[in-house]
This record gives structure tokens, C-alpha cells and sequence, in this order.
């Protein structure tokens, strides 16, 4: 017990130490911010830099009010760290802690709202709190994990959860280091008289550079924006899920998306037809060929054994060949005969025709507001396809069937259903959501149905786990690892209709700027989501709040976008490694010798309390 | 239309240069797959290679003035293969020492190639495609008009020296034994730790060495996405090679052969140019399908060792 405490007291000295050298090197927050990144920064500790002036009336006098009962807080945290049963004393002080950064946050608004209240047009237009804010919310954080930690079973709740503690540690792990690049790449706006105020500029531009990557979340068109860019990735991480629920690496989501693409357009242009049959059929016809594209490499390694990284990653080159052969040229010449194609659109650039209107996948201001009005067609299918499943009591079947049926009906009344005018201002209509959003969120629908409710995905999961055993138990190993491949293709395949049918970047067609490379972002999304389909949506939506933000860390400070895919390989990296956490977060049998261990230690506390 | 003797001439050169690059790579992977550590990562340490080699000898000739300076492109090779091998010992790190899936984590190597370089390249140069073009390649060896670069000859003479290492040094031998039967291996007393790291630094660090030639040798700047997967291809072209020094030199040189041709026969009328482009990777399919039941990786592949 007393080299537990001992730990915790090193544990809480440490993370204290840090918190106080943030607190003298960070700015505490930034009232005034110019574009490029060079701000105000204002500290406890002197007085804030000579960058840029704040205006007139601003007035700083509430920091003190916060900073010396913070300081306070942290003395206590550290005196009481050493005391006996100290977790329930951290906990108390974790949540003071919280009330400390929610009182900083208040009065720095306040502070703001003061100046802006009587003008016209608001004098403090950027402002945002800095990291000696912020670090005050994570060693609250720190505290209430480490007093969950150091309570009897704690190790064992960590373990439990290893599936989210681990992508969440890499998450923190490669934000870290994605700070350090930052800081290296991109010299602080802004001169420094002394050591100390060149490290508060450093480390306000790292906090700047992380508050752009995560203004998504505050922004009504940023966080449209998020959702739009996090569609294609919920389609091909779920791709690169299956495969790996399979036990098959699938890297050829780019491949089986262009493949997707192609038939999509294929369909969209040439097939004409009313639209609840065109539009139908478009979509489809995405699915089959992007499986049929990840079928090949499935039945290649059942039939011959060929490994399937090399030879997904062989047909994502051979599907651009393809792509760039159908829309780069429509006049070809084959040993001196001409061919002629009919799928370039004439023009300079590389293009196909545009998808029928009666192929495209609506706008999300359509699925919303038709005409203006706020129809009730979707919530209600939502409500009644859910009501229809769950009160259902029959086998899985007939559940998803009734809730079909009931998701329709739904549709349909609510469309009758008069709704209030609403009119969306130009920044949230020209955000390209649309209707492929729906899909992904279906997709990730069936993924949890197939995978997790059903025979065949009980087979699926079991080639995973056990190769050998599952093929013992009457699994036919190399029709399963086609089907799995096909599926999991066809998940790729269908990341294009948002783009081709959707049109996802800015128009109706198959360009030559089609993202493809999303196919790669899906490992990651795989990972990140540890391949269940709530995760696979949850890191789906995380990488689009990132990419969204990081056109603006671009547009105002100059970094380069891929910081965003150097954040995501770092993830993926680290969450190869674990986290560099103790193995028995990665080890199955040993986090289970762990619970064991933590369950008899909580048996024998409690008694001896009594 | 006619093939004449110059088209041949063109060809031959052009599969030899085609060819190095593979080949270096082959050889690299071979060492590390033969110590039991699958290295898909080739493909992203080609292209840190590359960028190395250009932006090295790009900064330094700023530094330095114009003029020639000999030695120059030979501190591009080095860092080049410096940098290759600090990558590869990353996957080295994160997959023997932290047992993870060799895949994921040569993946995540490979997916960091696709980000880094543009970050390098827009502090350098304020883009994010390619770097300046250098003014001191590598120079060309031999009698004119078949001159070739020096990388050339010594990736073909890395074929005798890896057989070599491979088979007749005591090394090479423990560096199979760790491969194929580890537990066996620790028992004799060789470190298999040490081993599999040695083999994925030297695998790294000619895989570095290839991206040194495609920046400085090949070309004369880094181009996103230059080794256009020819980490993958080489990798196929081991396994096609049967993890044998001499099997890689034929692999290497069918799949150099195939982007020989495709180089070649664009700009005449026999077959359009994108589509020929697709050469080398439909040949990889084919003789993966065809070829990869007949031969047998070192048993420990791909698992990480416990002790």
C-alpha cells in the first residue's frame, strides 16, 4: 500500500511540475488575434508581449483572480497526494480543478464580451484561451484518471477498456510529437526579447496550430464540413474493418474505389430511366465493381496463395491506369489502328460527362429542408425504423424488415407533414454534404448486423481469430476469404458515390482530381476505430474534423495540409505499438492476469475495511 | 513501324537502369525477411531515401555556390542511406521490440512517406510536389553513349557480395537461423533481437540507397510519389526470387525489363501510353498467382519473437 502511495505522490509531484512550468512559459489565454497566426498573449507572470495592442478598455484584472487560487489548488493536490487514502482526495480536487478552468474560461468571455458589448462591428474578433489554460484542464484530467488508477480494481477498469485507451494514448502520443514538427517547421510570428517569451510564442503557435485543427467542432459549416469529408473514410475504414475481422489486410480500398467510381459514372451517364431506379442501380453498381475489384485479390490468395498486400496494393496502380486510360483521351492507338471511346468530356481536362439528375445523390439541404421547408421525412423514418426493430420480437430478419418497413412509412408521412420555412445562410448550403452521408451511416449499420449478428459473420470473425480452427469447424476458408474481400470491396466502391454521385468535391462527375488515396486513410480509420463500427464512425469523424482543420491551419499559418496525414500515420504507428503501454494492454491473456490480479487485491481491501 | 537495333540498345540500358533500383531493394528486403521481419516499408523508405538525397545536395549546393563539387552526390548517397536506415530502425523498433503486426507498422511507415516529404518540401521550398532541381547528380561511369551510373554496377555487384554474406559468413548464417527457427537460434546463443535489427537497418539502408539513385541518379530532384511503387514490386520480385540473391537478380531484372518496355513503347503508336504504364504491376499479379505456391518463406516471417 505505502509503495502505491509513493507512486501516486511521484505520479502527482510530476504531472504538478509540468503544470507549473506551463504555466509560467504558456500564455494563459490570447484576447486579440491577427491573421497569421500572431497574438496577444497574456500570462500571470509579466505582463502580455508587445505583439500586435490590445484595444482600449480591455482589462486583464480577472487573471489574478484566477491564477493565485489555482496556485493554491495545485499545493493542496500536491500535499494531499502524500496523505492516506489519497484517491478520494484527488477525485474532490480533480472536479475543483475543472471548476477552475470553467471560471478562467467565464471570466476570459466576459473580459472579451465587455470590449465588443456597443460596438458595431466587434473589436476582438480571434480570441481564444492558451495552454496554461488548458493544462489547468488536463492535470485535472491527470488527477481524476490517476485517483480512478490508484483505487482498488483501477488498473483492471484501464485494462478493460484497453480498446479505447489505447487509440486514445496514440492519439495524445502523436499530437505531442506532431507539436514538436510545429515547432520545428514553422518559426513563431513575432519577435522575443527573452528565452521565456520565444518559448511562450512557441508554444502558442503549437496551441494555435491544434485550436485551427479542432475549430470544426465549433463552427456550424466547419462541422458540415467535417461530416462531409468523414463520409468517404466511415466507407473505406469499414473496407479495411472487414478485412481485417477476416484476418485479410485490405490496402486496395483506392483501387476498389476507383473501380466503384468508374461504374458509377458508368451507370449515372448512360443509363437513362426515371430515378428511383437509376439512382438505385448507380449505387449498386459502385458496390459490385469496387467487391468484384477486391474479389480478385481475395480469390488470387484462396486459389494460389499470392499474398494480399502486395496484390491489392498492385491492382490500386492498375485501377488508376485504367481510370486515367477511360478519361484522359477518347482516341487511342493499338498497333497502329485507332480505338475510339466515348468517356472523355471534351475539354482540356481529364473528365467524364455528368451524372444524370436523375442519378445524383441529393444535397443535404434537399434531404432537409425541400423547398425550403423542414420536413420531418427523415427524423420520423428514423423513429419508426427504430421502434419498428426493437419492438419487434422475432429473429433478426424480420426485425430489420419491419424496421424497413417502418423507416418508410415513416418517410412517407412525414413528407405529408407541413414543416417551418428555414432558410440556411450561404456558408452551410455551400458545404457538399449530401445524401452518400446517409449511406455510410447505413453501411456502418450493416457492418454491425453482418459481423456481429449473424452466421456468416461469426464465420468471418472466426478466420481472424483462428485460421485453422474456424476451417475445422466447417468454415470453406477460401469462399469465405473471397466473400470477405468482395464485401469489403464493395464498402470501398461505395466511398464514390459520394464523390461521383454526390458530388462530393464540386461536381456531378469522375475527375481526374477523384481522391482515391482516401483508400488509404481508411487503415488508419480502421485502426483508430479498433474495428468496431462505432469506432470506425467516431475516428471517421475525427479524421474529417482534422483535414477540415487543417485547410485553415493552412490558410493562416502557412503549414502544409499533411500535417493532418503525418497525425494519422503517427496514429497508426503507435497504435501498432500498443501505445508503448505495458503489454497486458496488448496481450489478451496477460490483461486478463491483470483483472484477476486487481479483482482479489479489491476482495482483500474490502476485507479489511470493515 | 519499325523496332530497329537502336530501339534494343535503348532497351537494354533502359531495363538495366529500370532494373537497379528493384534490385537494391530486393536485396534489402531479403535480409530482412531472412532474418524474420516482413519489411513492406521499402516502399515508404524509398521515397525518405530520395528526399533525403535531393534536399541534401540541393542545401548544401545553396550553401556552397555553383561549381562543381564531385564528392557532393556521394553525401547525398550517404545521408540517403543514413536516413533509410534511421527509418527502417523505427519498424525495427515498433515490431521486434514492441511485437507489433509487422504489416500495420511498416504501413504506417509507408503512410508517413505519402505526408512527410511535402511538409520537408514546403519548409524548403514553399511546395509541396517536388524540390529543386540539383545541380551535382551522380556522375555517369563508362564509355559514351553506354555510360551508366555507378549505382548501377554496384547493385549488380551486391548480387555475388549478399550471396556471399548470405551463405558462406558466419552472419549470414545466423542471420538465417533467426529466421527460420528462432527459438533454435537463442538456444545456440545468437541474439536474436540483434540479428532481425541488423537485417531491417541493412534492408532500410539499401532501400535508402535506391532512393538515393531514383533522386540523384534517375532524376535530379525528389518528385512526390517518385518510387511509384517499386518498394511493392521489389518485395514481389523477392518472393518471386525465392529470398535468393540470384532468384532477385532475375526477378528484378523481369520486372525492370517490364517498365523498360512500357518507358520505351511510349510515344510510339503500339500501345497507348497509360495503359503500358500498368505493365510492371500487371506482371507482379501474374507472377505472384503463378509462382508463389512453389516457394517457401523462412519460417519465422512475419512472427515476432518471444523470449
Amino acid at each position: 500500500m505505502w509503495k502505491d502511495r509513493k507512486r501516486l505522490g511521484i505520479l502527482v509531484a510530476l504531472g504538478g511540475g509540468v503544470l507549473l512550468l506551463l504555466w509560467y512559459l504558456a500564455p494563459w489565454a490570447v484576447p486579440h488575434r491577427l491573421f497569421g497566426g500572431e497574438g496577444v498573449l497574456l500570462s500571470p507572470f509579466g505582463h502580455h508581449l508587445p505583439q500586435g495592442t490590445l484595444p482600449p478598455g480591455y482589462r486583464d484584472g480577472w487573471l489574478p483572480w484566477v491564477f493565485y487560487p489555482s496556485l493554491a489548488w495545485l499545493a493542496l493536490t500536491l500535499v494531499l497526494a502524500w496523505t492516506p487514502k489519497p484517491a478520494r482526495k484527488l477525485y474532490l480536487l480533480g472536479i475543483l480543478g475543472l471548476g477552475l478552468f470553467l471560471l478562467t474560461y467565464l471570466l476570459f468571455q466576459a473580459s472579451v464580451a465587455q470590449v465588443n458589448a456597443g460596438t458595431e462591428r466587434p473589436i476582438l474578433r480571434r480570441y481564444t484561451l492558451g495552454l496554461g489554460s488548458y493544462a489547468t484542464l488536463a492535470y485535472s484530467l491527470y488527477l481524476l484518471l490517476l485517483a480512478r488508477l490508484f483505487s482498488p480494481g483501477g488498473l483492471a477498469f484501464l485494462v478493460r477498456r484497453r480498446g479505447v485507451v489505447v487509440p486514445l494514448f496514440s492519439l495524445l502520443l502523436a499530437s505531442l510529437l506532431g507539436g514538436v514538427i510545429v515547432a520545428v517547421m514553422k518559426g513563431a510570428p513575432g519577435e522575443a526579447q527573452t528565452l521565456r517569451e520565444a518559448w511562450m510564442l512557441k508554444l502558442d503557435l503549437i496551441t494555435y496550430t491544434y485550436q485551427l485543427l479542432y475549430s470544426p467542432l465549433v463552427n456550424p459549416s466547419g462541422f458540415l464540413q467535417s461530416l462531409l469529408l468523414a463520409t468517404p473514410l466511415i466507407f473505406t475504414g469499414l473496407a479495411v474493418a472487414l478485412g481485417f475481422r477476416g484476418g485479410l489486410f485490405n490496402i486496395g480500398a483506392p483501387g476498389q474505389l476507383i473501380l466503384g467510381a468508374i461504374a458509377a459514372m458508368l451507370v449515372g451517364v448512360y443509363l437513362p430511366g426515371p430515378r428511383w431506379l437509376v439512382l438505385p442501380l448507380a449505387i449498386l453498381a459502385a458496390a459490385l465493381a469496387g467487391g468484384l475489384w477486391g474479389a480478385l485479390p481475395g480469390w488470387l490468395k484462396a486459389r494460389f496463395g499470392a499474398h494480399e498486400v502486395i496484390n491489392t496494393i498492385m491492382l490500386n496502380y492498375i485501377a488508376a491506369s485504367l481510370f486515367l486510360f477511360l478519361i484522359s483521351s477518347n482516341e487511342y492507338k493499338f498497333f497502329g489502328n485507332t480505338l475510339y471511346l466515348p468517356f472523355k468530356y471534351p475539354g482540356y481536362e481529364a473528365r467524364s460527362y455528368e451524372i444524370r439528375p436523375e442519378a445524383r445523390i441529393p444535397h443535404w439541404t434537399e434531404l432537409v429542408a425541400p423547398g425550403g421547408e423542414l420536413s420531418f421525412a427523415l427524423p420520423l423514418a428514423l423513429l419508426l425504423g427504430l421502434l419498428g426493430y426493437f419492438l419487434t420480437r422475432k429473429s433478426l430478419g424480420h426485425r430489420v424488415l419491419m424496421g424497413l418497413l417502418a423507416g418508410v412509412v415513416g418517410y412517407w408521412v412525414g413528407g405529408l407533414l407541413p414543416g417551418p420555412a428555414v432558410n440556411f445562410g450561404p456558408d452551410l448550403t455551400s458545404v457538399r454534404l449530401n445524401g452518400a452521408f446517409l449511406l455510410a451511416l447505413l453501411a456502418l449499420l450493416f457492418f454491425h448486423f453482418y459481423v456481429f449478428r449473424t452466421v456468416g459473420g461469426y464465420e468471418l470473425r472466426a478466420m481472424g481469430l483462428a485460421p485453422k480452427a474456424a476451417e475445422y469447424g466447417g468454415v470453406l476458408a477460401g469462399r469465405k476469404m473471397v466473400l470477405i474481400m468482395f464485401l469489403a470491396g464493395a464498402l470501398a466502391g461505395l466511398a464514390a458515390t459520394h464523390y461521383v454521385l454526390g458530388g462530393g468535391i464540386d461536381e456531378y462527375r469522375l475527375k481526374q482530381s477523384l481522391p482515391y488515396s482516401v483508400g488509404f486513410d481508411g487503415i488508419a480509420v480502421a485502426l483508430m476505430g479498433q474495428n468496431t463500427p462505432l469506432g470506425v464512425g467516431l475516428a471517421a469523424w475525427l479524421f474529417g474534423i482534422l483535414l477540415t482543420g487543417g485547410l485553415q491551419v493552412n490558410l493562416q499559418l502557412g503549414i502544409s495540409r499533411e500535417l493532418v496525414a503525418v497525425l494519422q500515420a503517427l496514429i497508426v504507428l503507435f497504435i501498432a505499438a500498443g501505445g508503448f503501454l505495458p503489454r497486458y494492454f496488448t496481450d489478451p491473456l496477460r490483461a486478463a492476469e491483470v483483472e484477476l490480479r486487481e479483482e482479489s487485491r479489491k476482495r482483500e481491501e474490502r476485507e479489511e475495511t470493515p | 513501324m519499325n523496332l530497329d537495333a537502336a530501339f534494343w540498345i535503348a532497351l537494354f540500358f533502359s531495363t538495366l537502369r529500370q532494373t537497379t533500383p528493384l534490385l537494391l531493394t530486393a536485396l534489402g528486403g531479403m535480409f530482412s525477411e531472412r532474418s524474420g521481419v516482413v519489411n513492406i516499408a521499402l516502399e515508404g523508405i524509398i521515397l525518405f531515401g530520395a528526399l533525403t538525397a535531393a534536399v541534401v545536395v540541393e542545401r548544401v549546393e545553396h550553401t556552397l555556390g555553383p561549381g562543381p563539387h564531385p564528392w557532393l552526390p556521394w553525401l547525398g548517397v550517404l545521408s540517403a542511406m543514413l536516413v533509410g536506415g534511421l527509418v527502417a530502425l523505427v519498424h525495427a523498433v515498433v515490431s521486434i521490440k514492441y511485437r507489433a503486426d509487422q504489416i500495420i507498422s511498416a504501413t504506417a511507415i509507408n503512410l508517413l512517406a505519402l505526408g512527410a516529404p511535402s511538409l520537408v518540401l514546403t519548409y524548403f521550398y514553399g511546395n509541396a510536389t517536388n524540390s529543386k532541381e540539383v545541380a551535382n547528380r551522380l556522375p555517369l561511369w563508362g564509355p559514351e553513349g553506354f555510360a551508366l551510373s555507378p549505382l548501377v554496377y554496384l547493385a549488380f555487384l551486391l548480387v555475388p557480395v549478399a550471396w556471399w554474406v548470405l551463405f558462406k559468413t558466419p552472419f549470414g548464417l545466423r542471420l538465417r537461423a533467426v529466421g527460420e527457427h528462432p527459438e533454435a537460434a537463442d538456444t545456440l546463443g545468437i541474439n536474436v533481437y540483434r540479428m532481425r535489427y541488423v537485417g531491417v537497418v541493412l534492408s532500410g539502408v539499401l532501400a535508402g540507397l535506391a532512393g538515393a539513385y531514383l533522386a540523384i541518379g534517375f532524376l535530379n530532384q525528389f518528385v512526390r510519389g517518385m518510387s511509384a511503387g517499386m518498394g511493392f514490386i521489389s518485395l514481389a520480385a523477392m518472393i518471386f526470387g525465392k529470398w535468393h540473391p540470384l532468384g532477385i537478380l532475375f526477378a528484378t531484372l523481369l520486372f525492370g525489363f517490364a517498365s523498360a518496355l512500357a518507358i520505351q513503347l511510349q510515344g510510339t503508336e503500339i500501345l497507348p501510353a497509360v495503359l503500358v504504364q500498368a505493365f510492371p504491376y500487371v506482371v507482379t499479379v501474374l507472377v505472384l498467382a503463378g509462382f508463389m505456391g512453389k516457394s517457401r518463406p523462412p519460417a519465422a516471417v512475419g512472427r515476432p519473437y518471444e523470449k
